[in-house]
This record gives C-alpha cells, sequence and structure tokens, in this order.
C-alpha cells in the first residue's frame, strides 16, 4: 500500500529507485505496449491466410477485433507497469519501501499524473479529468443529436450516423456518469473525510482508474468501425447482427466491469476498515455513506451486465445462440441480465450525487443534517428495493405479464425511501438561512429537478401508463431529469464545493453563476419540451418525426444549446481557475469534515497524526454550542 | 409566575399545540405557498395533461390519460410540500462572502419524520392501489373482448410493418391498419428479425414484436379516427422511418375496405 511503514526494513540491499524500471514507465510506456499487444493479437487471431477478407468472415473478424480490444487493455496495463508489484511480491522480492514511496508518486510533480500512481489524490485528479473528457465528448454528441431533431424532415447526418450518435452518447455518459462522483470525490477526498492516510488498496485504487482509461480508446474505436446501432441498450438480437462497431460497445463494458468492480471493493473495503479512531457509523460524513452503498451496489449489479457483454460477444464470434431465438436462445434473456444491472445503476449514479449535496446542506445552512438516520435508511432502502424492480423495463416485452403487478409495487415503493431523502434537505433547510453560493445553487436546482424526475417515474412504473409512456420521449426526459439534473448536479455542486480542497484555488464564481443559471434553464427548456412531445406520441431515439412535434423539438434544441454554452463556460472555469483563480483559504466554508482541516497541498499521508473523532461532523446550529 | 400559578397551569393540549403551531408566521407563509404549488399542479393534471395526449380511440386509452391526470393529482400534495420548504428557504437566503449566522440546532424531530413516512407511504399506496385496479380492469376487459375479437396478425419486419386479418376475411395482408368500430380486436404480434415495440398511439396499447415469440394484446376501437402506427423500440438503421397509418372505421367502410384488399366480409 502507498502508506509507507516507516518502520519497514529491508533486508536486501536497497536498489536506488531511480535506476528501477518503474520510474522508465508511464501513459506513452503503456500506449505503445497496449497497441503492440492488440496488433498482435489481431494477426495472430485473425490468421495468416493472404486472402482474408473481414466482410467475407464475419466471425473471425469480430473474434479479432474483440480479443485485440481486450489485449490492448492487458497491454497498456503491462506497459504501464500495473503489474510490476504482484510480479515482484510472486518472486519473492516485494518492493522496497523506496519504490513504494515513487508509487505514490513523491516529489514527481505533474508527471505523476501519467504514471501509475497509488496516491488516491492523484487517482482522483485522473478520474476529474477523465470524466471532464467523457462528458464533453458525450456532451458534443448529444449537441449533434439535438441539432439533427431541430426541424423535421432533418437531414444532417444519415440514419445510420445519428443511431450511432445516440449509441455512443448513451454509453459515453452512462460511464461517465457512474464514476463522476464516486471516481473523482471519492478519492481524493473520501479517504481524507474518513481519517484514513489512503486507500485500504493503493495499488488495486491506481489499477481502476488505468483500466478505465484503457476503455475510452476502445469505445471511441467504435466510431471508427461503423458505429453502436443499438443505443447504449444492446438489446438482442440486433446487437448480434449489428456491424464491428458493436464490439468495441463490448469490450468496453467488460473492461469497465473490471475498473468498477476493483473501485467498488476499494472504497467499501477502504470505509469498513480504515476510519479513524472514534469514527463511528453513526459519525461517517453522509456522502461516504452514501458513495459506499452506491459502490457496494455496484459490486453485485455489474458483473450481469459484463456477463451479458460476453454471451453477446460469444452469439457474435461462435454462434452460440444464447440470444438468439433461432438458436434456442432468447431476446429476454439478454434483456433481464442488461436490466438486473441497468436498474440498480441509476442508483449507483444516482446516490453520490445526492449524498455529496447533503453534505453541502449543512454547512451553507448553517445546521445539522436534519435526521441524519433517515437519510441512511433512505440510502439504503433505495439500494434494497433497486435490485427488486428490473422488470418494470420489460413490462411491454410480453415477458410474464402476471409478474408485471409485483414489478409495479417495488418500483412504486421506492418513493418511500426517496421521500425521506427530500425530507432530510428540507429538514435541514428548514429555517436556515442558506448561504447562496454555488454549491448551494446546486441543492435548489436539484429539488426541483429530482422532483419532476421522480413523479415522472411513478407514470413509468405504473403498467397502464407505462402501456403508452414506454419507449417514447417522455422516457428519455425522465431519466435525463434523475441523472442529468438530480445526479450531474449534485456532482457539479460537489466539485465546486471541494474545488478548493482539490485545486488549492477558488471556483470562478461569476462564471459558476452563469454556467449555472444557463445549464439549469436550458436544462428544464430542453426536457419539459421532451415530456410534451412524448406524451403526444413521439418515439425516442428517432432521427426523423413528424411534423406535428416540430415546435417542441425545436424548443428542446435552443435548451440544448444553452446548456451546452453553459457547460463550456463551466469548462473554462475549471481550467482557468486551476490556475489563476483565487487562493484558497484552507476551509473556505467553514465545513466541519475533516478534508478541511489538511492543507493545500495535502500531505502524501494526508495527517501528520490520525485524528481522533469525539462527535458528528454537523455540530452547527444554535443549540449546538 | 407564582408557584400557584404554575400549579394551576395545564399543559396544551396536541390539537392546541398543532393549532399553535399552524399560526406561527414561518409554518403558515410555507402552508400558504403549500396550497398553491398543489393548485397549480393539479391545474397543470386537468388542463395541459389532457391536451398533450393523443385524443382516445379506446377505452385503454382514455384510461391511460385519466391515469395520468390522477397521479399528478396525487403527487401534488408532495410537490406542494417540496417546492414550499424549498421557497421558505430561498426567501431566507443569505448573501455576501461569509457565512450566515448558525440556524436552529435540532437535528431531527421523531413526530415530523413519521408524519412524513406515513403520508408519503399513504400517497404511494393510493397511487399502487390506483394502478393495480387499473390494471386489472384493463385484464379483464381484454379477457373478456378477445372472446369475440377479430385477430389481427402483425408482423415487424425492419422496417415494416404488416398486418394479416384473418382468414374468415380471405386472410388477406396490409401494411395500413384499419379496423371496424366498436368490434374487439386482438393484435398478436411476432417479429421477424429484430426486437420491435407495435404502437397503434391513439388506440393506447403496445407491446413487443419479439423473434419466434408471439405477444398478444387486445383493445376495442370506440370512436372513429386516425392511428398512427410506430415502432417504440430501436430497430436499426430506418427505425425511425417504422411507421404506417390506418384508421378506425365504421363497419360499412370497414367492409368496402377489405374489398378493396382482395378479401371479403366475414
Amino acid at each position: 500500500m502507498t502508506t509507507l511503514d516507516h518502520h519497514t526494513k529491508s533486508a536486501r540491499p536497497v536498489p536506488n529507485p531511480q535506476k528501477s524500471l518503474i520510474t522508465k514507465l508511464n501513459m506513452g510506456t503503456g500506449l505503445i505496449v497496449g497497441i503492440i499487444f492488440a496488433y498482435v493479437t489481431y494477426k495472430l487471431v485473425r490468421g495468416s491466410n493472404p486472402d482474408w477478407e473481414p466482410t467475407q468472415d464475419i466471425n473471425n473478424h469480430n473474434q479479432a477485433l474483440i480479443a485485440s480490444m481486450l489485449m490492448w487493455s492487458v497491454g497498456f496495463l503491462v506497459g504501464i507497469g500495473a503489474f510490476i508489484g504482484p510480479w515482484r511480491w510472486m518472486i519473492g522480492k516485494d518492493l522496497t519501501a523506496e519504490e513504494q514511496l515513487y508509487l505514490a508518486g513523491d516529489g514527481q510533480g505533474i508527471k505523476r499524473y501519467f504514471k501509475y500512481c497509488t496516491d488516491h489524490k492523484v487517482v482522483g485528479i485522473q478520474y476529474l479529468w477523465g470524466v471532464i473528457a467523457m462528458l464533453a465528448v458525450g456532451g458534443t454528441l448529444a449537441m449533434m443529436i439535438r441539432t439533427n431533431l431541430a426541424m423535421p424532415g432533418a437531414k444532417l447526418v444519415t440514419p445510420s450516423i445519428y443511431n450511432s450518435l445516440v449509441g455512443l452518447h448513451g454509453i459515453t455518459m452512462i460511464v461517465a456518469m457512474i464514476v463522476v462522483a464516486t471516481g473523482p470525490f471519492g478519492n481524493y477526498i473520501m479517504p481524507i473525510m474518513i481519517g484514513a492516510r489512503d486507500m485500504a488498496f493503493p495499488r488495486l485504487n491506481a489499477l481502476s482508474w488505468w483500466v478505465l482509461f484503457t476503455a475510452i480508446p476502445v469505445l471511441c474505436s467504435a466510431w471508427f468501425l461503423g458505429g453502436i446501432p443499438t443505443g447504449w441498450t444492446a438489446y438482442a438480437p440486433l446487437s448480434v447482427q449489428a456491424g464491428p462497431g458493436m464490439n468495441a460497445f463490448l469490450c468496453t463494458i467488460i473492461i469497465f466491469a473490471v475498473s468498477t468492480a476493483v473501485a467498488g471493493a476499494n472504497i467499501t473495503a477502504t470505509v469498513v476498515g480504515m476510519r479513524t479512531k472514534g469514527m463511528t457509523w453513526n459519525r461517517v460524513p453522509i456522502f461516504v455513506i452514501g458513495a459506499t452503498i452506491s459502490v457496494a451496489l455496484a459490486v453485485p449489479a455489474f458483473p450481469t451486465f459484463m456477463l451479458s457483454m460476453i454471451q453477446t460477444a460469444m452469439d457474435r464470434t461462435f454462434q452460440t445462440g444464447f440470444f438468439d431465438a433461432n438458436a434456442g436462445g432468447s431476446g429476454w434473456l439478454y434483456a433481464h441480465l442488461f436490466w438486473i444491472m441497468g436498474h440498480p445503476e441509476v442508483y449507483v449514479i444516482l446516490l453520490p450525487g445526492v449524498a455529496a449535496l447533503m453534505e453541502i446542506v449543512p454547512v451553507f445552512v448553517r445546521r445539522p443534517l436534519f435526521s441524519y438516520t433517515s437519510a441512511v435508511v433512505g440510502f439504503a432502502g433505495i439500494a434494497g428495493l433497486s435490485v427488486l424492480v428490473w422488470a418494470h423495463h420489460m413490462y411491454m416485452s410480453g415477458w410474464m405479464p402476471m409478474l408485471n403487478g409485483p414489478f409495479m409495487v417495488t418500483t412504486e415503493m421506492i418513493s418511500v425511501p426517496t421521500g425521506l431523502i427530500f425530507l432530510v434537505i428540507l429538514g435541514t433547510m428548514w429555517n436556515g438561512r442558506p448561504w447562496m453560493k454555488l454549491p448551494m445553487l446546486g441543492v435548489f436546482a436539484f429539488l426541483w429537478n429530482m422532483l419532476i424526475g421522480g413523479i415522472t417515474g411513478l407514470y413509468l412504473s405504473d403498467v397502464p401508463a407505462d402501456n403508452y409512456l414506454h419507449g417514447s420521449m417522455y422516457v428519455t426526459a425522465h431519466f435525463h431529469y434523475t441523472l442529468m439534473g438530480a445526479a450531474l448536479t449534485g456532482a457539479v455542486a460537489g466539485l465546486a464545493y471541494w474545488y478548493p480542497k482539490m485545486t488549492g484555488r477558488m471556483l470562478n464564481e461569476r462564471a459558476g453563476y452563469i454556467s449555472f443559471w444557463l445549464i439549469q434553464i436550458g436544462f428544464n427548456v430542453l426536457f419539459l419540451g421532451m415530456f410534451i412531445v412524448g406524451a403526444e406520441g413521439q418515439p425516442r431515439r428517432v432521427a426523423d418525426y413528424a411534423q406535428e412535434y416540430g415546435t417542441a423539438n425545436m424548443v428542446s434544441t435552443i435548451g440544448a444549446y444553452s446548456i451546452g454554452l453553459g457547460f463550456i463556460i463551466l469548462l473554462w472555469a475549471v481550467v482557468h481557475s486551476w490556475r489563476h483563480g483565487k487562493i484558497a483559504p484552507m476551509n473556505p466554508w467553514g465545513a466541519k469534515t475533516l478534508e478541511w482541516t489538511v492543507p493545500y497541498p495535502v500531505p502524501l499521508e494526508n495527517f501528520d497524526e490520525l485524528p481522533v473523532i469525539t462527535s458528528d461532523p454537523y455540530g452547527y446550529g444554535k443549540a449546538a454550542h | 409566575m407564582s408557584e400557584h400559578e404554575q400549579f394551576n397551569k395545564v399543559e396544551p393540549t396536541p390539537g392546541e399545540r398543532f393549532s399553535k403551531f399552524l399560526k406561527r408566521k414561518d409554518v403558515s407563509s410555507t402552508v400558504a405557498w403549500a396550497f398553491f404549488y398543489t393548485l397549480v399542479f393539479v391545474l397543470v393534471a386537468l388542463y395541459l395533461y389532457p391536451r398533450w395526449m393523443p385524443k382516445g380511440l379506446s377505452n385503454e386509452m382514455r384510461s391511460t390519460t385519466r391515469l395520468m391526470v390522477i397521479f399528478t393529482i396525487i403527487s401534488a400534495p408532495v410537490c406542494g410540500f417540496v417546492l414550499s420548504m424549498a421557497t421558505h428557504a430561498f426567501l431566507r437566503r443569505h448573501k455576501g462572502d461569509t457565512p450566515p449566522a448558525d440556524g436552529p440546532g435540532f437535528s431531527t424531530n421523531r413526530l415530523g419524520v413519521a408524519t412524513f413516512s406515513v403520508m408519503a407511504s399513504i400517497l404511494t399506496l393510493t397511487a399502487v392501489i390506483y394502478g393495480l385496479v387499473e390494471m386489472n380492469t384493463a385484464a379483464e376487459a381484454s379477457v373478456r373482448e378477445a372472446k369475440d375479437a377479430m385477430v389481427v396478425k402483425v408482423v415487424g419486419n425492419q422496417w415494416v410493418w404488416t398486418f394479416e386479418y384473418p382468414e374468415s376475411m380471405g386472410g388477406f395482408k396490409s401494411e395500413v391498419l384499419n379496423l371496424p368500430l366498436n368490434k374487439a380486436v386482438v393484435f398478436d404480434i411476432v417479429s421477424a428479425d429484430v426486437n420491435h415495440s407495435f404502437w397503434p398511439v391513439q388506440l393506447g396499447v403496445k407491446v413487443d414484436a419479439n423473434r419466434l415469440a408471439h405477444t398478444t394484446v387486445t383493445t376495442k376501437p370506440i370512436k372513429l379516427g386516425e392511428i398512427d402506427v410506430k415502432c417504440a423500440e430501436l430497430c436499426g438503421l430506418y427505425h425511425a422511418y417504422m411507421e404506417t397509418t390506418g384508421a378506425v372505421m365504421t363497419t360499412d367502410d370497414f367492409n368496402k375496405w377489405v374489398i378493396t384488399q382482395g378479401g371479403h366480409t366475414a
């Protein structure tokens, strides 16, 4: 682990870390080795037939592509040095203390962000920029989608390109949103919040980021291989019949699932085992609770996603027929595997963002968090119920209509623990005086967006209403209200809140306010318009639509441009303030959680002496003094 | 207060405490906001949804529109509560570069949490029961109507819908969905390739077309009008264009149309 044990004495002569292989490896060597692995694998699987044509032997072409994409990931990890530690351990020559210190990025400046660095703060920043890059790509794709939909009959892109835009936008945003809060804040902030020196498994922490990183080029390659024509749900048998771009989708998910499993296990182990003395469960900051429940939920959910992708890959390469009705398989089997992951995944995305907002409210209202127990019960209740609701996505599939009723009941019951989340935030705000800084604005935006997202979710969970609304733009608007309007708003508020601790600078306030209003107004214009066309009968994922939906679609597109402009301004603020922002004091918000007790830059092991906790972190309010 | 007065002091009843609570300025203004927002959402339910949703040509479509209205009304008090609390907080907002003074220090209110939880559960239960009753009513109607219904086979094929009318009408095929008024119809749906979702919009029913697995849905057109048939499941390149039209016709007009298609009246 990164945490250097100063008492450890190596029995062997200490090698100079500057001469060790570790120092030679970085992202560049990773790219080179990864490309070599991918190329060699492709050639080996393809065989040596000089007359071979990918279009004539589709199975073999798919096999070669899938194998080379997965081996790219392995090769990159080899090239960046991810396996040096385990290898040295296996041959009985574990890393020396100096080498561990080097792995932790000590004294390496900006270079450590391009290396296999085990410091949780470096991993947090890597995740942050990775998420920003993915959101930028996904957002650009969304703008292209909305531009094409601005007017009926628009032929800006072909139907083939449009379907690819939809698929790539969907999966890029889903991947980005799953790690949008737990990636940057779960890695950078959370260990400090619980008074730990690092994550429980720092090498695994670095591994989770770099594995995720290797998924990004794989996903991008889909564009050059003919795109993803299936949307992010990738329903079989459409995904089995799709072109070679589909292989990139499958491999992205397989790689991403590995990353998520590693990160989820690590974060859970860290919170369970590394809380500082006195931090009993009822004194754990609520963000830590929310993020932990979220990743713990991901640990069982994502393997089924990975399994469905492996089976799809086998159908595509070996004609195994898992999901092919002609071969005795079933598309419903795919739908089950997908949604057993897919619905918990919504809450994997939502909970950390909401938890970040709960962390923000007491600080900016100067009141104790209202009913901490309700918050925990709310999170746990949502997580628990979320694994029992997957088939509400399949009401209209024709699978087992007699089970629609039970799934309707479990789905609608989620509104009770969700209500507790609202109660905690509103109760904390009650009779306080909210300090209207950017993070607090996010709380107000969340309340409105989540309210709309939640209520429209109630309609969709109801079988008779879903009978009409399923597969329409109404669904698209609903899940954007929850995932973007609530979860992303929470993550952006979290960024504004923790930005001073992560960068040592204050985020440009004026730019932050402008971006906030552009995004939130644009968001509501966009998706309220989408609710209307959905209720009127416009299906989702269509490249074109009837004349009657034209006005609302144009309004939605205007809203989308407002969001786009808002995010460009926010990105400028983040980049500009990183170098030129006002120097942040150690605790600019007057918060009471542990991360605000350490200076910037945060020392390698966070604390000179580990703190001892004697009370909960929300001791605000008159009666508390 | 003298000892005698203290001795004679009567503890207020829960009703008196609640009345006093409601008279507090912060509470009364929040309650007023809550009524306002609730009313807004009720008006949205009553006015907007019936205008957004298509004119129903079947009981299924009409019950869906009614359900959207009722669910919005059920949700309106929740919206009122959330938005009134948020408004109350927003009106007390603090600006400036220094944090506001500390607010009240209480960290929970068991009665408040219990009341909220019970109210949320009751509203949820209401929605659940209403939905189950509607679903059951629709299922019973389907079974009842299916007994003497016309069976139309629907085949989803990238990217065309094909409708095959009963053998008793000549078993002709059409890419237009015309139906007679007041005659129940069972759609027997299957896909020839990938998943599609059969959606005759104004009839308010929808079900997937799966490869080799037949699905059925029953409806009864009760009003004359045009039908837009769409595909609600992404099915590949021309998914957006997998649509057709049709109409609910009088029996005479339907019979005439059947004959033009090479069929005959049943």
